[in-house]
């Protein structure tokens, strides 16, 4: 091993060359990382109350080989298993000590006077020195993911290590112009990562360029579901809200409708200012293809400079029958060589990079683990197919062991012939559910979701 | 199992099976594999494009067709119905319920075809006269007739509780109709079994002539295009909603009246007097029991969210904890026809159990997926995945006034079990209104007859709320010159 580690501090090994790190070879690195989930683990079993419910009640003192972790490790919910009536009652005293047990700060110190949303709340605690950010899955309920500035460091160079894994364009040293086609600024884990990492990227706030200047705020997504359902009882008046905040839903409403054209404008504008110089374009893949898709069908083509590089995510979610060329088409329209793309949670720190030959490789700061159908560790040998557990030793404020929702195919061998070491996931990810097959099972069970789904549909409003 | 079963498409009292040139594979639950022959080749003998070809059962009386539904309800005997037999093993394999449950269900089947049952079913629904003839108006309107004439019907069917295919096979007979089923993947066989029995009984009756059973895939865009249309089909019944429209929505046009029996979801109500004796306790947590596990939770009629009358402080919510126990307690003695321990955990259920029991400011959380369970909030909301519960697994929840409990009800609030009975009357218009189709006892103490009580409902009750059979017959109004009508009064005089 070229470079030199220690287990006690994982958050160290993030400033190194990703290229050293991807280096070491299978056997120093997992006795490095099993070292660190040890070490990682006794520090903060006691320290976080959730942690140390879990593993009383899983009886794991502590970690002997690395699998002895899974019975430990969060399930994604943990991070929101409050009540979602406190959000609604905007009852901030009791989400706090809430969050307080996913946390080894004393939360109890934050000042929460005055507060009355989400987005004031997150900021309070941002100014006490947390980096709390949300994510809002299909039921629109926050999840909250208690990081500090603690691990703000590892982050910040894990994530530049990343983008330049990605695209080739070592970020420290060379700042391009970048296009995201989004919201700008907010506490959404995405959004939040853009503001403390992206905008330094490009070189400072005037060259990261957004669709949106503003961003959905918390409280609108937390209680979209809610006003929802009171609008259509006529009776959002009596939720209580601040009339800014119904303000602000209507804009965002409106401008969700124009989004398309909004999209379509703004890159126009880009790709006409840009013309001739080296770029970076962020943006989810559907969204990137809409755009690529609009301009070839007038015929048209960006000209940035050669070197230009695309980041992207999301897979095609949201973009229904995508051609089976869709990669090649948006490669074609924007004038870049290969899309990057890369694969994690927001509860962990360590997402991994996409490869050249197409699998997303894990750096040793994170480990993962497989599960099978009944929650047992799979082998870490060969190829294997099952749920996703990451385990991040480096954070020191809170605890980093997720199982998540995924299944992924890993492969644990060092061959990969991109040249990269470390274990590494197929690109074909989908949800984790158990039992499947009858793919067209009916039952008269059901629930409101799937009634509201299926009256959509029947009123011809399903996409 | 990793033989593939052959399911043979049952087509108009002709059984096809599939043959090594036409035949294709499916998929079904739990690991099983069974073989059809290739529906996309046989469309025209499951459609009815001709609708003159329902003149021999608009000609058959009601009385025939109750005879002959009578004589096939008595083979339909588990212990020497083959065919049954084999859907039974599949069923068994495929869908939710547990041996002795499924068994128990089965049982059940030949009652639903007693002649007696039948004949009140369809005269309280429709009428026999109306189906069996032309019926004058009163008075000065004798010269209007009406008549329930059949249509030809296309049945999405739901194979949770097999009961659905032997209702829609009846129901479709009673109002004289062309019956195509397309079975479920969770139950692909009991509509066959019923249906193979009928040919047994007389290949040639109307009722065996105008009855199509088959699987094909949800979403086979194919068939759906050539199924759904104006000119073969006149109602469709889908159970289960969203999944089942889902794919033939876009063949869905003005002329096909569609039924949707969309997904439902079930809750009980217990009134503070529950919580003040042992006894009282103890009667409705039995009551609970026995709505929350017969068919081991699998239907839409079971509660999943019991609302509590009481209020939120620590001495309060221990006698809510309490009577989860005494749930969790009464599951375990459940007769094994009405209710058994689940065969395996589901862990997406304990994922969300083991996520809020980690929170016990909010949450308290009982038993497992295996034998049944509880989470109590432990403040007035049910949890967020109300939804996932199953394995006979409740969530209790605290509210002060029962009145409340309005705001979680809608269309989708099937059936509400009620404790004591004293409150019923407080809670039953407000609820009515709100959406929910049925309000039914939990008292007595015996499971078996509680079970019973709540399964007993005088023939041609509605279903979810609306009246199925008189929506599924097309009423025809033959109206004659009004002379006729003076004409009429004055023979009657």
């Amino acid at each position: 091993m070229a470079i030199s580690l220690l287990p006690d501090n994982p958050g160290a090994w993030t400033y190194h060359r990703y290229q050293d790190l991807y280096a070491i070879p299978r056997e120093q690195r997992e006795k490095l990382q099993l070292e660190a989930v040890q070490l990682n683990f006794a520090r903060m079993r006691d320290r976080i109350p959730a942690l140390k419910k879990l593993a009383d009640r899983q009886g794991v003192e502590r970690i002997d080989k690395l699998e002895d972790v899974l019975p430990v490790c969060f399930d994604h919910r943990v991070l929101k298993n409050y009540p979602i009536q406190i959000i609604e009652n905007r009852d901030f005293p009791r989400l706090t000590s809430w969050l307080n047990k996913l946390t080894a700060h004393d939360l109890t110190r934050v000042d929460l006077s005055g507060i009355t949303t989400i987005e004031e709340w997150l900021a309070r605690l941002e100014a006490f020195g947390m980096l709390v950010t949300y994510s809002s899955g299909t039921t629109g309920k926050l999840s909250f993911v208690p990081r500090s500035l603690d691990e703000f460091g590892p982050w910040r160079a894990h994530y530049f290590n990343v983008n330049h894994a990605c695209s080739g364009v070592n970020p420290h040293t060379t700042k391009l112009p970048t296009f995201f086609p989004g919201y700008r600024g907010g506490y959404q884990t995405m959004l939040k990562m853009m503001s403390l990492f992206n905008v330094e990227m490009a070189g400072g706030p005037q060259h990261y360029h957004t669709l949106y200047d503003t961003h959905i705020p918390a409280d609108l997504m937390a209680l979209s579901g809610r006003m929802q359902s009171a609008e259509d009882k006529g009776e959002i008046g009596r939720l209580g809200l601040d009339p800014a905040l119904l303000e602000q839903r209507r804009t965002m409403i409106e401008q969700g409708r124009r989004k398309d054209q909004d999209l379509g404008a703004w890159f126009s504008k880009m790709i006409e200012q840009f013309k001739g110089q080296r770029v970076k374009i962020g943006g989810t893949f559907s969204d990137l293809f809409r755009v690529a898709k609009a301009g070839l069908d007038k015929g048209k083509r960006c000209e940035f400079a050669p070197g230009s590089v695309m980041i992207g995510g999301g897979g095609m979610k949201g973009y229904k029958d995508a051609p089976a060329d869709w990669e090649d088409q948006v490669k074609h329209f924007f004038g870049v060589k290969k899309l990057g793309n890369q694969y994690g949670f927001s509860e962990n720190i360590g997402n991994a990079p996409l490869c050249e030959s197409g699998f997303f490789h894990f750096l040793p700061y994170t480990v993962p683990l497989l599960m099978d159908q009944d929650g047992k560790a799979m082998p870490r040998e060969g190829v294997q197919k099952g749920r996703l557990a990451l385990v991040d030793p480096i954070p020191t404020s809170y605890w980093g062991g997720f199982v998540s929702g995924d299944e992924v195919t890993m492969h644990w061998e060092d061959d990969c012939t991109c040249g990269w070491r470390g274990p590494r996931a197929e690109k074909t990810i989908r949800r984790f559910s158990e039992g499947e097959g009858g793919d067209d099972k009916i039952t008269c069970a059901g629930s409101q979701q799937a009634y509201n789904e299926f009256m959509e549909f029947v009123a011809g409003e399903y996409k | 199992m990793s033989d593939s079963i052959d399911i043979p498409i049952v087509a108009r009292g002709v059984v096809i099976n599939p043959r090594p040139e036409d035949s294709v594979e499916f998929k079904g639950r739990g690991g099983a594999a069974f073989r059809s022959p290739d529906p996309h080749k046989h469309i025209h003998e499951l459609v009815l494009g001709n609708t003159a070809l329902l003149a021999n059962l608009n000609d058959t009386k009601m009385q025939h067709i109750i005879e002959f539904l009578a004589e096939v309800g008595k083979r339909l005997r588990l212990e020497d119905n083959t065919y049954l037999q084999q859907s039974f093993a599949l069923a068994l394999q495929a869908g939710g319920l547990a041996e002795p449950v499924l068994r128990g269900v089965y049982d059940g089947m030949p009652r639903m075809f007693d002649p007696r049952t039948l004949t009140a079913l369809v005269d309280k629904t429709i009428g026999i006269n109306y189906l069996d003839g032309w019926v004058p108006g009163d008075g000065a309107y004798s010269n209007v007739r009406v008549r329930a004439v059949g249509t030809r019907q296309l049945h999405i069917t739901a194979g949770n509780v097999p009961v659905v295919a032997s209702l829609t096979i009846i129901r479709a007979a009673l109002t004289k109709s062309d019956c195509l089923i397309k079975t479920p993947s969770n139950d692909p066989l009991t509509a066959n079994a019923i249906a193979r029995t009928m040919i047994e009984v007389d290949a040639g009756h109307p009722v065996t002539k105008h009855l199509a059973v088959a699987y094909w895939k949800g979403g086979d865009e194919f068939m759906d295009s050539q199924i759904v249309r104006t000119s073969r089909i006149d109602k469709i019944t889908a159970w289960g909603g969203m999944s089942s429209v889902k794919h033939i929505q876009k063949f869905l046009s003005p002329g096909i009246d569609l039924t949707a029996l969309n997904p439902k979801y079930s809750m009980s109500m217990i009134g503070r007097e529950a919580l003040e004796s042992e006894e009282a306790m103890t009667e409705a947590a039995g009551g609970i029991a026995v709505i929350s596990g017969f068919y081991n939770q699998t239907a839409c009629a079971n509660t999943r969210v019991v609302y509590v009358e009481s209020e939120t402080d620590d001495a309060s919510l221990e006698r809510v904890v309490a009577l989860g126990r005494k749930i969790l307690a009464a599951f375990q003695t459940l007769p094994s026809v009405i209710s058994t321990p689940a065969a395996a955990a589901n862990r997406e259920l304990e994922a969300e159990m083991a996520a809020v029991a980690l929170e016990d400011d909010f949450y308290s959380v009982g038993g497992d997926t295996l034998t049944g369970g509880f989470v109590v909030s432990r403040f007035s909301d049910r949890v967020e995945f109300f939804d996932k519960l199953n394995n006979r697994v409740v969530n209790l929840v605290p509210v002060a006034d029962l009145l409340e409990v309005v705001k979680w009800c809608d269309d989708t609030t099937q059936t509400v079990g009620i404790y004591p009975e004293s409150i019923r009357d407080r809670l039953l218009d407000t609820f009515a209104l709100a959406g929910i189709q049925r309000m039914v006892p939990l008292t007595g103490g015996d499971p078996m007859k509680i079970f019973d009580d709540m399964h007993t409902l005088p023939p041609g009750a509605p279903h979810d709320g609306i009246e199925p059979m008189r929506r599924n017959v097309r009423w025809v109004i033959d109206h004659r010159p009004s002379e006729a009508a003076v004409q009429l009064s004055v023979v009657a005089a």
